[in-house]
């Protein structure tokens, strides 16, 4: 720490105001929010369908070779979405889309490309949500796991 | 601390003057949707860097929800109202969400001056138990040349343990660095 600089404890009005008599219980509140979100369930699977799209066209477009335009688009892309199926409670999704981020990331910061890393990650995309709400938990998680090794292995080289 | 998010335990957000910046709409959804839940009322929706600028000038703010965005434009955010020197603004607690850090932006997320970054996607309950972390009086602040914010070598308990499995783990709080 500089000589320059300075500690102090400033004043939060959040603790008084979160205090304030009336309110809920935190249990209600949880409770409220899950149901808030619920009611996003279907926007939020017609925007992960449309992403879909936007990523097999990205895809398309990459034709194999490594594009900078295009990954960094196709980042943006996924980074964008994560978090979007947590309406629909569906984390299955959200860990491929994370998964496919870190490899997209790698790609864009060493300039390599794997396609088929990248197309199997879009395989299981469509997959999860063609079976959302009827998939057998055990084989999906191998599924998961299987793509967090390929993102893995990818930035590993 | 007197309170937490302990199911029984009740807390009140009417009150409370809340900033979200968000640039996707369904992203902005989800977390007015959590927010409302949670009784919030008073929420500033902006989609735009420029916007929640704009907010941060003339509007008094008790919390911040700044996601990281693409771009990187909520860290940007983030380390301009700390060195804004708009008061009380500049010493809201402030929890920045990242969909996913880059790994050429983990020092920023480190660094902007965020309370907690919160990795999505996010939940009732992490979300919850991350404002009631950050509403707890008595955090230091530190203002020097290379970095304004919450000072980050604090030894105090709480959140975020145990709080979820997968990403949540990745959840870092400021100050444990």
């Amino acid at each position: 720490m500089s000589e320059s600089s300075k500690i102090h404890v400033p004043d939060v009005p959040l603790g008084r105001l979160i205090r304030m008599p009336g309110g809920k219980t935190a249990g209600q509140a949880i409770a409220d929010a899950e149901k808030g979100l619920a009611s996003l369930q279907g926007e939020s699977m017609k925007e992960l369908n449309r992403v879909l799209a936007k990523a097999e066209a990205l895809y398309a477009r990459a034709d194999g070779r490594f594009d900078a335009l295009v990954v960094n688009a196709f980042y943006a892309l996924i980074n964008g979405a994560i978090g979007l199926p947590t309406a629909g409670k569906d984390r299955a999704i959200d860990t491929m889309l994370v998964s496919l981020a870190d490899l997209l990331d790698y790609y864009r910061t060493s300039g390599d490309w794997g396609d088929k890393s990248v197309q199997v990650h879009l395989s299981t995309f469509q997959l999860l949500l063609r079976t959302e709400g009827v998939r057998d938990p055990q084989g999906t998680e191998l599924i998961l796991a299987g793509l967090r090794k390929v993102s893995r292995k990818a930035a590993k080289g | 601390m007197g309170f937490s998010s302990d199911p029984r335990a009740r807390f009140n957000l009417e009150q409370v003057s809340i900033l979200l910046l968000e640039e996707t709409p369904l992203g902005m959804s989800i977390l007015v949707q959590i927010l409302n839940g949670f009784g919030g009322r008073k929420l500033h929706r902006c989609d735009s860097v420029a916007k929640a600028e704009s907010i941060a000038r003339e509007t008094e703010l008790d919390l911040l929800i700044v996601d990281a965005m693409a771009s990187g434009g909520g860290y940007d955010f983030v380390h301009w109202l700390r060195n804004s020197g708009i008061r009380p603004n500049c010493y809201a607690p402030v929890l920045l969400t990242a969909a996913h850090t880059p790994a050429a932006a983990v020092t920023n997320a480190r660094d902007c001056g965020a309370h907690i970054v919160m990795a999505k996607p996010l939940t009732p309950k992490a979300m919850l138990d991350r404002i009631i972390w950050v509403a707890r009086t008595g955090r230091r602040f530190v203002e020097s040349d290379k970095f304004v914010g919450p000072d980050r070598r604090f030894k105090e308990g709480g959140v975020p343990e145990k709080v979820g499995a997968g990403r949540r783990r990745e959840d870092a709080v400021q100050g444990k660095g």
